[in-house]
């Protein structure tokens, strides 16, 4: 029954993938996500020859889009929650575009993942004025993939607000703080036991909260006890924190969040996602080389900062990492 | 005739003898036999008028009742011209837009004198006041209808998917339907608990029982809250609650299931809801025996399934059923032809008129073996029932995913015991060498070939309806349909004055749409795995690990339902069967448009497509996929394959667009199809 197989995909430069992504073609865009995925040599190469025309071009139009990050325990609500704020958002501005990246976990035995976020998020498909991607986190810790710091790169010189969906992590590591502007950690409903818990440490993260769910009675609890256990961690910003209260089934404060996003995106003097690459970067060599490629990138490479300046883009400088630290372990 | 002479067998010689305690006590004090169940044919197709001929030529026969099939554009509130309706109109029912259809379905059918079921859940108000229109523009009295409306929205988004609003809005509608009923239609069952299909989506009977239980106390609990009956009333609709149910092989077990459903409802309507009247707290219940183990191959020996089925649900007195649809032996190859219902029809004459089953009373009585097994099937399932009241009842255990995830690990247990050979199947994967059915070998291959020529007068008729009717009075009754929904009045009077003024099923389920939203429940598969591992899973993983090195990331399937489909049992099993194995997968659940499963497998970078289509449109949908592709420019990056019940001469017509590999349910081995879907990856040009 098989048919003979067909080549994978018409051949394109990287200039020419770049020129279709940015007029938002969804299949191009994928392809310019996959690249940012691909740990291969040759796929990386590709990769950073397409940012760099992605990066002139954004230079060029003065472009620089917001990450904002969105964590929270397993079925907070936060996929849910998303398709509405996107929604929302899109159609309060007219101009606005949006990227969604979602993280979902993958199965410790098989390796694989099912991609459930994308479940939940209902988009209208006449336009592409949303783009959504799920990502498994294969092995990684702390919500997000391995590879999400660069796809996100990518995309944020192409959509001008980035949202990134976290895995449902309760505990306090949340790498999602280095990749965004803003940070937003959606709870449901809570147990006394989880509010005790949402104190041990991921208190401190967030910039702002979301009790989503309240259309369950328990929700009012639950912002009261936020409120109050804010007062005891945060004592310096305890006042400046907002809780949102929303609900994704009845529509209950979308707008309100949908506005807050928007006024994240309209902000002035955004980071360049680019200027994150440091911590991603030295994530990548502990991860990859451990204390000692940690030790070699400060030591002889002056620490991730310098060297990245040094390198055409964050693949090719894994590259020479690989390379330099080769030569210094075997030379 | 037959009838009589059997009567004088049993009641015949020893004219003064009293009975004996084998024989079944008339009211006359004498020994009697039993009148047999209903026996009933399920059916519907093409369009109204092909359907209503079938219909008449059915009831010269001698049938009594209709039991009618709507097709899944009708079932799932869409006009027959709407795009996503389009691949569907009359394909495994009959297609009803608006009152028009109704006078042709019905025509020279006297409604008055017909029990009438209709299989309708997501659009059950709106059918149910096309006919109440119907009987109104006949003149018709209401009092004389008789029916049912199957109307269970829970085992909708359980199973059978033909769901439209959320739960809430879902159980109103209900709600209302059996309040006007009562008193409006006394003969009507507004609604009829379902378990049937949980059993075909894999339901354990612990699960059959404890599902469809709760179930029935989240509506009448509902009933009592709304507070619009009396205390009388109340227990008149308890008395209405009627149980749609299924049998399987095993059906020793299954008679313990039946007779436990009957003591549990007893126990409930008594103690939960303080029923008196005996008439009210008796289990009624209709049956349609098992599909879900019917077999592609070997076909005929589902006959013998079909029958060792239907003794669960007959053989005990106390626990029998009161209507009986037996599927046919082409059950997994496509829709019966007349012949072959014919030959489950004769199935059931010989069982009721032939034997002497109905000749005694209750065989089990007493039985120590039985009694045991019935009461912990009814332990088991108490606690589950408490289980679910825990979470807010049925609604509470639909939002939370409850309930799916507990049948797609039902169905995933299920499978897997049948590929290792715990369960066995006969033909399927023991004994599997056998000479060639002559079954198959006619013209048609044993098939039921769809007349679709059909379709252009149901579009047709369509067109005729919007141009001839008053717009004004349509605009009118949306509006108040509307209001009501918003202000929470009953929303049956302005649905029967929608039907009046040739309002469409389209437009009636759009103007609920916007009030009450759509709802997409819960998939279940999350979390799933399957109970398979060795070396053949082993294996596949590591060819899926050393993909992820020549595709540069780990394969992505997007595991795809399209249209309007609601099988969802293959779709499932295959996304839980991929990721076991290691792959990235992405399932969205069922009812998509191809459009949009195009667009998740475009933006996900997924390399593979995988549609499940079991409703008969696979050839229209495939096209829309691969046309999607293509317009996306992803054609030549992502490959598809189908699954489901798909003829063997579509094969060739799925090939020729581009379709590289296609499963149907003899493709039982998930590990096989695997490894072909790995193996098709793998190739690379
Ligand atoms: C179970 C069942 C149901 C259940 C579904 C429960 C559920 N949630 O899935 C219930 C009771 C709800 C149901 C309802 C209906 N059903 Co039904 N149902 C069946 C039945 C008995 C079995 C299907 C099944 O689940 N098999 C088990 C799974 C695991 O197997 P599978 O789907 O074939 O998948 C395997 C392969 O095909 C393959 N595969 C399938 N998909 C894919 C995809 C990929 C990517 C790959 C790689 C492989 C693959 O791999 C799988 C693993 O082995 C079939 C008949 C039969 N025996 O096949 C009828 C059948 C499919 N139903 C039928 C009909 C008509 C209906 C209704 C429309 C009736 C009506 N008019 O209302 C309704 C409405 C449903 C709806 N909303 O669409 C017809 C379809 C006729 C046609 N195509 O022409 C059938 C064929 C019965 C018949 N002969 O009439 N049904
Ligand atoms: N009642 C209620 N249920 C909600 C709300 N938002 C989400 N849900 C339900 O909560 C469950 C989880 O929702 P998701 O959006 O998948 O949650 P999530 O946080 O993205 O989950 P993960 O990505 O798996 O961690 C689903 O059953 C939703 O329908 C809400 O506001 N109210
Ligand atoms: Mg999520």
């Amino acid at each position: 029954m098989t048919r003979h197989l067909l080549p994978r995909s018409p051949a394109v430069t990287p200039a020419e993938l770049a020129e279709q992504a940015l007029t938002r073609a969804r299949h191009p865009v994928a392809r310019l996500v996959s690249l940012a995925e691909d740990g291969r040599s040759g796929a990386s190469a590709i990769y950073d020859e397409a940012m760099a025309v992605l990066e002139a071009d954004a230079e060029r139009r003065n472009h620089t889009a917001r990450v904002i990050g969105v964590t929270g325990s397993p079925g907070s609500g936060k996929s849910s929650l998303l398709s509405r704020v996107a929604n929302a958002m899109v159609a309060a501005d007219p101009d606005l575009t949006v990227a969604v990246v979602a993280v979902d976990p993958s199965s410790p035995s098989s390796g694989g993942a099912l991609l459930g976020d994308r479940t939940r998020m209902v988009v209208d498909t006449a336009q592409n004025r949303i783009y959504f991607r799920s990502q498994a986190s294969a092995t990684a810790l702390g919500g997000l993939a391995p590879t999400t710091f660069q796809v996100c790169r990518a995309l944020s010189l192409i959509f001008k607000c980035v949202i990134v969906e976290t895995v449902g992590v309760g505990q306090s590591e949340a790498d999602v703080r280095h990749l965004a502007d803003r940070v937003f950690l959606v709870v449901a409903p809570l147990s006394g036991d989880e509010i005790q818990y949402l104190k041990a440490g991921i208190i401190e993260v967030p910039d702002a909260f979301v009790v989503n769910k309240s259309d369950e009675p328990a929700a009012t609890r639950t912002y009261h006890q936020l409120r109050g256990s804010l007062w005891l961690a945060r004592p310096s910003d305890a006042h400046d924190i907002p809780i949102y209260r929303t609900s994704a089934k009845t529509g209950r404060g979308i707008d309100e969040l949908a506005r807050d996003f928007l006024t994240i995106v309209t902000a002035e003097n955004a980071t360049p996602v680019r200027e994150r690459a440091p911590h991603f970067f030295t994530a990548w060599v502990r991860d990859e080389w451990g204390r000692v490629g940690a030790r070699h990138l400060a030591e002889q490479l002056g620490g991730a900062r310098a060297f990245l300046a040094t390198q055409n883009g964050f693949a090719s400088a894994r590259r020479s990492f690989d390379a330099s630290i080769r030569a210094a372990l075997h030379g | 005739m037959q009838q009589s002479t059997l009567d004088e067998a049993v009641v015949g010689k020893p004219e003064e003898k009293a009975p004996q305690p084998h024989q079944i006590v008339g009211a006359d004090g004498k020994a009697t036999r039993d009148k047999p169940w209903i026996i009933r044919t399920y059916a519907g197709h093409s369009s109204a008028k092909a359907s209503n001929e079938l219909y008449r030529s059915n009831l010269s026969r001698g049938q009594t009742g209709l039991s009618i099939a709507f097709d899944l554009a009708t079932q799932c509130g869409y006009d027959s011209d709407d795009s996503i309706a389009r691949p569907e109109v009359g394909k495994v029912g009959v297609p009803i837009n608006s009152l028009d259809d109704f006078h042709v379905l019905f025509d020279q059918i006297p409604i008055e004198e017909m029990n009438t079921s209709m299989t309708i859940n997501g659009t059950a108000m709106w059918l149910l006041s096309l006919y109440v229109a119907l009987a109104r523009e006949r003149g018709v009295d209401l009092k004389k209808l008789a029916g049912t409306t199957q109307n269970d929205l829970i085992k909708e988004y359980l199973a059978r998917g033909t769901y439209i609003f959320p739960p809430d809005a879902s159980l109103r509608i209900i709600a209302e339907m059996y309040e006007f009923c009562l008193e409006e239609i006394p003969n009507w069952n507004a609604s009829n608990i379902c378990s049937y299909h949980l059993q075909e989506a894999g339901a354990t009977p612990v699960q059959e029982l404890s599902f469809a239980l709760a179930n029935a106390i989240g509506l009448l609990d509902l009933l009592k809250k709304r507070g619009k009956f009396t205390t009388r009333q109340f227990e008149k609709a308890v008395g209405r609650i009627s149980f749609f149910v299924n049998a399987g092989m095993r059906f020793v077990e299954e008679m313990c299931k039946m007779r436990a459903f009957a003591e549990l409802w007893t126990e409930i309507t008594r103690e939960r809801y303080g029923v008196t009247d005996e008439r009210y707290t008796r289990f009624r219940y209709g049956v349609q025996v098992n599909s879900l183990g019917l077999t592609e191959v070997q076909p005929e020996n589902n006959a013998w399934r079909i029958l060792i089925e239907a003794l669960g649900v007959t053989l005990s007195r106390d626990a029998r059923c009161r209507a009986l649809q037996l599927p046919a032996w082409n059950e997994a190859l496509s829709l019966p032809r007349p012949w072959d219902q014919q030959w489950s029809l004769r199935l059931q004459q010989i069982f009721a008129y032939e034997t002497d089953l109905l000749e005694y009373p209750d065989l089990f009585t007493g039985s120590a073996v039985i009694e045991s097994k019935v009461n912990a099937l009814k332990t088991q399932a108490k606690e589950e029932i408490d289980r679910i009241l825990g979470m807010g009842g049925v609604v509470g255990a639909i939002e939370n995913g409850y309930m799916k995830s507990a049948l797609v690990r039902s169905m995933s247990e299920r499978v897997s015991r049948i590929n290792n050979g715990e369960q066995v199947v006969v033909g399927l994967n023991k004994w599997t060498d056998g000479i060639p059915s002559p079954l198959v070998g006619g013209d048609d291959g044993g098939l039921f070939i769809l007349d679709d020529s059909a379709t252009s007068d149901t579009l047709d008729n369509l067109e005729k309806v919007r141009r001839n009717r008053d717009p004004e009075r349509v605009k009118a009754a949306i509006a108040a349909l509307k209001d009501a929904a918003h202000s929470g009045d009953s929303m049956m009077e302005p649905s029967i004055e929608c039907a009046l003024a040739r309002v469409t099923t389209g437009e009636w389920a759009h103007a609920l749409r916007q009030v009450f939203g759509e709802y997409r429940p819960s998939t279940g598969v999350d979390g799933q795995r399957l109970g398979l591992t060795g070396n053949r899973v082993d294996a596949l993983r590591a060819r899926i690990d050393a993909l992820v090195d020549t595709l540069g990331h780990r394969p992505r399937i997007v595991v795809g339902k399209p249209g309007l489909d609601g099988h969802s049992n293959g779709a499932e099993v295959i996304a839980v069967s991929a990721r076991h194995v290691g792959f990235d997968v992405i399932y969205s659940g069922i009812r998509l448009s191809a459009e949009e499963i195009v667009r998740s497998a475009v933006e996900e970078g997924a390399d593979l497509i995988g549609a499940s289509v079991l409703s008969g449109s696979h050839v229209e949908l495939a096209a829309q996929i691969m046309g999607g592709l293509k317009a996306e420019g992803a054609d030549q990056a992502i490959k598809v394959v189908v699954g489901g019940i798909i003829p063997i001469p579509d094969i060739a017509k799925l090939q020729a667009l581009g379709v590289m590999k296609v499963f149907t349910p003899s493709d039982y081995d998930l590990l096989d199809i695997m490894e072909s879907v790995v193996g098709l990856l793998e190739e690379q040009p």
